[in-house]
């Protein structure tokens, strides 16, 4: 070996000593740029929703028809009354311009929306009188005075009506209010001694039918579900293997009351099993029942008992972590 | 739940060649240990060749500048002949055979002149040889080292697998060691054999060059020489 290959040897060593010695001494690391410091997030997840929506029912019976003697056309009992007397009002708009006014007002009855397209044309005629002589049969029918409440109401649907579709703007103003004038008194309801008749003749109990607190509702449900697992989570200890963690074990259970186990966890089902993880089924199984059994006085609201007395748990890889 | 990767992320950040070299395989330790060897052998190599090299093409500048300046050839061989410079040699060879051709009582010019050349030829190629003799050092690192490296990654990733397979447990956690530490010698057999195909290509275009520059010497010793035979008796 001649000379310079010992000084060569030399320097090779000691730089690769230097660079070994710099790279463990972590002189070459990069930064780790990924400081999370997001705070965990919670995320449930919920096998089952409940379907059963708990918010009060809405009954979808009609109200039960009023009695009480009522003004104007609005639909009532009086319907039955005013619906063939609105027919015949419909008839006539068409040639006389102004009936639109006046159905306006009533919008709920369906003879006044066919009427309204009609009458924007001819303003001249103005129509006061018409529809005023065609609700008079209504006033005629109630004769009682306009209620006072009942005037805010039908001012609206005037206000509404004649901007949108009536090009006469000021024509028909004046010719709602002028009708307002007529047909503003008929409006109101009255009250008549006969008011209740009606009521008492249908039977509330429809209405009444849907009490909104003995339903478990979805969110009582994913409460609940949340609540089990998470007073069985501690006890659940999945066994480990290739493929276990497809394995999902479902333990059919029935709780007293007081949140003990009656009778024996029954296993109903597992799935996810493959040929890598078939010798661990039963072992999966076994620890789902024991983790029932150790978790076993469930601390649940009693209030909901209906909805935790039968359960279907699911054992999985997700209920342990 | 803390994601588990990231925290590896940290970890393998952190991770030192050391430590990656400790907890290898036997088998990825004896490569490693190769590679490290093979690598400061070959610096060892581009050192000392680098410096050889340079000195060697110098020498033989000066040499030759010196050999056509002088005035005479026998006293210039036998203050400089002994000198280890490979012109030197050259000229050693192509002043001896001449000395050995000439001492005979009738000079038989074309044998001469042929021994002339060759004596000279096979000088300087020698000469050449021996300056090239580590130079397929250098080849043997740049083209096996990356295989080594590979073999003792594949070999760090099958251990790797078995773990898998003996703790029945696929996480990431599991592999990535084993991993970083199998693709580590892989990292090695590169770090030497990059500056070893780089330092062979440029120290064989050096050869290279010198070769040509003793045979033009060596060429223009023998025309002298044979220039010489003519007014020899």
């Amino acid at each position: 070996m001649e000379r310079t290959e010992k000084i060569g040897l030399g320097v090779a060593t000691a730089g690769h000593v230097l660079l070994f010695g710099l790279l463990s001494t972590g002189f070459l690391t990069t930064p780790n740029p990924l400081k999370l410091n997001s705070p965990p997030m919670d995320v449930s997840l919920v096998d089952e929703v409940a379907l059963q929506s708990a918010a009060p029912q809405i009954s979808r019976d009609p109200p039960p028809p009023s009695v009480a003697p009522e003004l104007g056309e609005t639909a009532e009992p009086a319907p039955s009354v005013a619906a063939p007397s609105e027919p015949v009002v419909a008839p006539p708009p068409p040639p006389t311009p102004k009936p639109a006014p006046k159905p306006t007002p009533a919008p709920p009855t369906r003879p006044v929306e066919r009427a309204k397209p009609k009458p924007p044309a001819p303003k001249p005629a103005a129509a006061k009188p018409k529809p005023a002589k065609v609700t008079p049969p209504a006033e005629k029918a109630k004769p009682t005075p306009p209620a006072k409440q009942a005037k805010p109401a039908p001012a609206k649907p005037t206000a509404k009506a004649a901007p949108s579709k009536d090009r006469p703007t000021p024509a028909k103003p004046a010719a709602a209010t002028t009708g307002k004038g007529k047909t503003d008194k008929p409006r109101g309801s009255q009250l008549g001694p006969d008011f209740l008749k009606g009521i008492q003749n249908e039977t509330p109990a429809p209405r009444n039918a849907a009490p909104a607190a003995a339903v478990i509702g979805a969110r009582q449900k994913s409460a609940l579900d949340s609540e089990i697992r998470r007073q069985l989570k501690p006890h659940w200890k999945a066994p480990t293997g290739a493929d276990v963690e497809q394995l999902r074990t479902i333990v059919a259970v029935e709780l007293t009351p007081s949140g003990a186990i009656s009778g024996s966890p029954e296993v109903v089902d597992t799935t996810g099993i493959t040929a890598s993880n078939r010798t661990q089924v039963k072992l999966h199984q076994e620890l789902a029942v024991k983790a029932i059994r150790l978790a076993a006085p469930f601390k649940l609201p009693p209030d909901l008992y209906d909805g935790w007395k039968s359960l279907r748990i699911a054992f999985d890889k997700r209920l342990s972590q | 739940m803390t994601m588990p990767t990231l925290t590896l992320a940290t970890q393998a950040a952190t991770i030192s060649p050391l430590a990656l070299f400790l907890q290898a395989d036997i088998v990825v330790k004896g490569v490693m240990i190769g590679l490290l060897a093979a690598s400061i052998w070959t610096w060892a190599i581009i050192i000392s060749f680098g410096f050889s090299i340079g000195r060697t093409s110098k020498g033989c500048a000066k040499f030759e500048s010196d050999f056509w300046q002088t005035e005479d050839i026998d006293r210039f061989y036998e203050t400089r002949a002994k000198s280890d410079l490979p012109s030197a040699k050259v000229m050693a060879a192509g002043v001896a055979e001449w000395r050995r051709s000439t001492a005979a009582k009738s000079i038989d010019r074309d044998g001469t002149r042929d021994r002339l050349a060759t004596a000279m030829g096979s000088a300087s190629g020698a000469e050449i040889d021996r300056m090239s003799d580590r130079l397929n050092i250098l080849a043997t690192v740049g083209s096996v080292a990356p295989f080594v490296g590979l073999f003792g990654t594949v070999w760090g990733i099958m251990r790797a697998f078995t773990s898998i397979a003996a703790e029945q447990n696929s996480s990431l956690a599991v592999v990535a060691p084993g991993i970083a530490e199998a693709l580590f010698a892989t990292a090695i057999g590169l770090f030497a054999a990059i500056p070893a195909v780089i330092a062979y290509n440029r120290f064989s275009h050096g050869i290279n060059k010198l070769e040509a520059r003793l045979n033009r010497f060596s060429d223009a010793f023998y025309a002298t020489l044979s220039r010489e035979l003519e007014t020899q008796r």
